[in-house]
């Protein structure tokens, strides 16, 4: 893994306007993505984890030249995108997207599917583009023998095998896997998984893995991201952010991972939903649901700040939950004082 | 399966080109099979279709032809003759004749009609809903003002003023007042497809706009076409047929039904076969077209074709299993439910048999295929055809579910069982609030008045932590999150206070963080309503201190049964490691995961033996011959495994 930079997305924003009304009025702005700053470094894995609503398909689809920014700047091997070159890079960035059943045109053959990227950029006649399908699909694990058959004929996994061919077909160098293998069952999420990591090895690719589900991403990726309403709150290494986040949003990611060995008792559970990114609340946008926020949080709005080494958090408490031996007492002191306050809060 | 052969890379195997799906005519004859209504009505628009193009060869004269001679000639069994079979006008123009090439003349501005406003619609529909904003306003508004303005009055403002009225115009002014119907729908199909992710893909890969319209989308959004075209092809033959009557449609003397039906009005006392004759040809024609309009109907819509929705309950009394034990609320035997289709019968489930407890969480665990979510429809009698149970007991408040009526089933379900799925929105009915279906749901199992059934609705949604309730119940499903329609779901099935609720992967199409909020207001409702749950799902993960019992299944089977701490600390299926290795995943650090190798089974293939038998790192000779017996251990721990089975002997 070289730390050459491939993607840098520079204070990226995307609003988009809510109109109704018979004139369409603009009523509201949904801040959809609002400032993000990323680098994906040639080879690494960088994952993106939030809940539905936190911005990641805008940011993908901006990235992947499909919604037009509002503000910012996304570089590609240091030059900058416009939408005029879309397809060009096209070659270069390519996606999977998560549900195996939408994704892919169900009156369109196996074949077809994987071969179409080849036709519209043109690389190799009839019979090359037949021998890179059929080689593509040998590779994700699929019998090249299927390619006349239609996507219904195949499981959620196997369909999932055609998305990663079709995204592959171009020879792309950085692959954007969005929500990937939400869908898929939790036996057939390990095969592909694992299918991603062999191609990456493969290929020398660089990979922006998203999901909602914070184990699958930590297992997947170098580096985490992790979005609230639209802007990044949490930036660091994957090992060092599961053993110690430094963002209360991340560790109540972290406690909400299914799993067979920890006891509820010891998990946070955060309250409410996400607010509307149409009216996000004042300063922090976490505070309104987090367990640790004092007043200050409802005023001031935290910024991603480097609390150590290749570690940015936006939490105004970053450093006591590093410090806090164990952060999930405090949590859980905070969370009762916090709740007294909200009956005061309804009794009066 | 075959999807794993080791093939070389460098071989070129030409693509082999798909079987087709639509395989025309054929498969459109056969799409008929089984409605004889349907059928009779596409001999009878044949026939009329063939009449009216072979109209020189069969009609016995010139429909212009006057024969003053022969003036008001009756029909042949009036005391007429064969020469004129259907009789003679005023003219003495042969009334066969000018019907049969009346068909030609209705048949050729209908389709005509049809074919220009179809495709023109089609055209306008596909463009509209793909480029939107100003061209789709413009193009919508145009429509909207045509529909506003009666189409009669338009035609035949237009036709009053032509000096000719020939068929082109009469094709023209015709078509141009239907394209609105196909533009809207295909519009709106559009709209869905665009947004699928498939078209995002074809736009990612690079796809023109052309492209991703015309080979992406467009195969998607046609198939309602045809099926409107059909329907609006009967109508026109009435319109058609309006406009001769109201002389303004072909000009005279070509022969048209509706001119023949004004000719016939005048005379119908001295003559009424000239009125009957064109009458019963219109009412013949369009009937015919709406048969065949029906029966392409169902060829759109499956859901209609299987022509019976009911269940048919089980008949072969049972003596009903020994109901001692009164914490048992729910005892399956030997349920096997299958899914009848005309290539194959499929087994979803075979021979499930299990006991719940009351207040008990029980968990069912599989993979995509395993019957899982058969096997819960199948409990509360909610399986749709082709699927039915063929044997077995549901014993629920000692009644066999399995044998009770229709009736008796839907005061049950609701009532004393419910069912939540995974997808909160599909459950939803989009255009009520949440307030009209909750009260709706509430009143039909409590008559209370008004305000009383809006005050249990907002304390069933107090039940799952709504804080603020008065705003859900105003709102519609599209306001709600998922996490929150699932809520209102839940609050539904609870609000009657169930015996029993069957959870069908509830959480699976939420975040995580959503997810366990919900499964911990789903635990606390049990303890406190000691409502039994069953809860389908293939993350065994999720079931940590959470389920009671959890029974694993396989291709239809139980492959092991038993209660929580043992399955997961002491599991002795192969199968039940293998699922209980694939959630080791979580903060692992990179490294392999732990996966299942291969497919599950063909559901089609009944190969003898045990189905995981491909897939089991320790199968031996035995598994692939019989399929090993479900295995007692312990009174409440099942296993179906050859191995197990040596071990207790040994």
């Amino acid at each position: 893994m070289s730390e050459q930079p491939i993607l840098e997305v520079r204070d990226l924003v995307k609003h988009f306007p809510v109109r109704s009304g018979i004139l369409g009025q603009r009523r509201a702005t949904v801040r959809a993505v609002d400032g993000v700053s990323l680098t994906v470094n040639e080879g690494e894995t960088l994952g993106l984890v939030g809940e539905s609503g936190c911005g990641k398909s805008t940011l993908v689809k901006a990235i992947l030249q499909l919604e037009e920014p509002t503000g910012g700047e996304i570089r590609f091997r240091g030059s900058r995108l416009i939408p005029a070159d879309a397809h060009k890079i096209r070659r270069d960035i390519q996606i999977v997207f998560q549900d195996p059943y939408q994704s892919l045109p169900p009156r369109m053959n196996v074949g077809d599917i994987i071969g179409d990227p080849l036709r519209i950029h043109k690389l190799g006649d009839k019979s090359a583009i037949e021998a890179r399908v059929h080689q593509l699909m040998h590779e994700v694990g699929l019998n090249p023998e299927r390619a006349g058959q239609y996507p219904f004929q195949f499981s959620g996994g196997q369909r999932q095998r055609i998305g990663i061919a079709r995204a592959l077909a171009v020879r792309p160098s950085l692959l954007l896997l969005d929500e990937s293998v939400s869908a898929l069952d939790v036996s057939v999420q390990a095969q592909v998984l694992n299918l991603l990591k062999d191609l990456q090895d493969r290929h020398n690719l660089t990979y922006i893995f998203i999901s909602h589900d914070l184990g699958i991403v930590s297992h997947m990726s170098d580096r985490i991201a992790v979005m609230y309403l639209g802007k990044v709150v949490e930036l660091g290494p994957a090992a060092e952010i599961m053993e110690r986040p430094l963002h209360p949003y991340t560790l109540a990611l972290l406690s909400a991972i299914p799993s067979l060995s920890r006891k509820r008792s010891t998990r946070i559970r955060l309250l409410g939903e996400p607010p509307k990114p149409t009216n996000p609340p004042s300063g922090c946008p976490f505070h309104p649901r987090c367990p640790i926020a004092r007043n200050t949080c409802a005023e001031s709005t935290p910024q991603l700040f480097e609390w150590r080494p290749g570690r940015l958090s936006a939490c105004h408490f970053a450093k006591d939950l590093f410090d806090e031996r164990n952060a999930l007492s405090m949590l859980e002191t905070n969370r009762i004082a916090r709740e007294d306050i909200r009956t005061e809060r309804t009794t009066s | 399966m075959a999807d794993r052969i080791e093939l070389p890379v460098s071989a070129a195997v030409a693509v082999k080109r798909p079987t087709r799906r639509f395989a025309g005519l054929g498969s459109l004859w056969h799409s008929f099979d089984g409605k004889p209504v349907a059928r009779a009505g596409l001999f009878v628009f044949l026939a009329i279709v063939l009449a009216a193009i072979f109209a020189p060869v069969i009609a016995p004269h010139d429909p212009l032809k006057q024969s003053l001679g022969n003036n008001f000639k009756p029909p042949v069994w009036n005391a007429g003759s064969w020469e004129y079979p259907l009789g003679a006008d005023p003219l003495g123009r042969d009334l066969l004749s000018r019907l049969i090439y009346g068909a030609q003349n209705s048949l050729l501005v209908s389709a005509g009609a049809v074919i220009f406003g179809g495709v023109l619609g089609f055209l306008i529909g596909i463009i509209s809903g793909y480029f939107g904003g100003w061209t789709d306003t413009v193009l919508m508004r145009i429509g909207d003002v045509q529909l506003a303005f009666p189409f009669v009055l338009f035609a035949i403002a237009i036709l009053a003023v032509s000096t000719e009225r020939t068929v082109g115009r009469l094709i023209l002014v015709l078509g141009i007042s239907s394209w609105i119907i196909y533009a809207r729908v295909v519009r709106s199909r559009v709209l869905s497809e665009r947004q699928k992710d498939y078209a995002w893909a074809a736009r990612a890969l690079g796809a023109s706009r052309w492209r991703v319209l015309f080979r992406y989308i467009v195969p998607n959004v046609w198939q309602p076409v045809p099926l409107i075209g059909m329907l609006n092809l009967g109508f026109f033959v009435i319109v058609e047929s309006l406009l001769s009557f109201l002389a303004m449609g072909l000009s005279p003397p070509a022969p048209s039904w509706g001119a023949m039906l004004t000719d016939g009005r005048q005379y119908m006392l001295i003559a009424p076969w000239m009125a009957i004759f064109p009458g019963v040809a219109i009412i013949l024609t369009v009937l015919s077209i709406n048969l065949v309009a029906d029966g392409l109907a169902e060829r759109f819509d499956p859901k209609l074709a299987t022509g019976h929705f009911l269940r048919v309950p089980l008949t072969k009394k049972v003596t009903l299993g020994d109901w001692k034990n009164d914490q048992v609320i729910l005892q399956v035997r030997n349920l096997t439910t299958v899914f009848e289709t005309r290539a194959a019968t499929i087994r979803a489930v075979t021979d499930v048999s299990f006991d719940l407890k009351k207040g008990d969480m029980f968990a069912i665990v599989g993979e995509s295929g395993s019957g899982k979510s058969t096997l819960g429809l199948s409990i509360i009698q909610l399986l749709d055809s082709p699927g039915r149970v063929l044997d077995g007991e549901v014993l629920f408040g000692e009644r066999d579910l399995t044998r009770v009526s229709n009736k008796e089933m839907g005061t049950i379900r609701g009532a004393k069982v419910g069912m939540i799925f995974q997808d909160p929105s599909a459950s939803l009915n989009p255009v009520l609030t949440v307030g009209q279906q909750m009260t709706e749901t509430i009143r039909r199992h409590r008559s209370l008045p008004p305000a009383e059934t809006m005050e249990a609705a907002r304390k069933a949604l107090a039940t799952v932590h709504i804080a603020d309730p008065d705003r859900v119940l105003r709102a519609y499903p599209f306001q709600l999150s998922g996490g929150m329609a699932q809520r209102v779901m839940i609050a539904l099935a609870m609000s009657s206070n169930p015996d029993l609720l069957i959870l069908d992967e509830p959480t699976s199409a939420l975040d995580v963080t959503t997810q366990a909020q919900l499964l911990d207001e789903l635990d606390a409702l049990r303890a406190e309503r000691q409502t039994s749950m069953i809860f389908i799902t293939h993350d065994i993960a999720l079931l940590g201190d959470f389920a009671d019992v959890i029974m694993v299944m396989y291709a239809g089977r139980v492959c092991e049964v038993g209660p929580r701490d043992r399955m997961i600390a002491a599991p002795l299926h192969p199968y039940t490691k293998a699922l209980l290795g694939a959630i080791e995943r979580r903060g692992t650090g990179g490294g392999r995961l732990t996966s299942i190798p291969g497919d599950p089974p063909d559901p089609t293939s009944v190969a003898p033996g045990c189905p995981f038998a491909d897939r089991c790192p320790h199968v031996m000779a035995s598994c692939r011959e019989t399929m090993p017996p479900l295995v007692t251990l312990e009174p409440s721990h099942r296993v179906a495994c050859h191995l197990v089975g040596m071990e207790v002997v040994a």
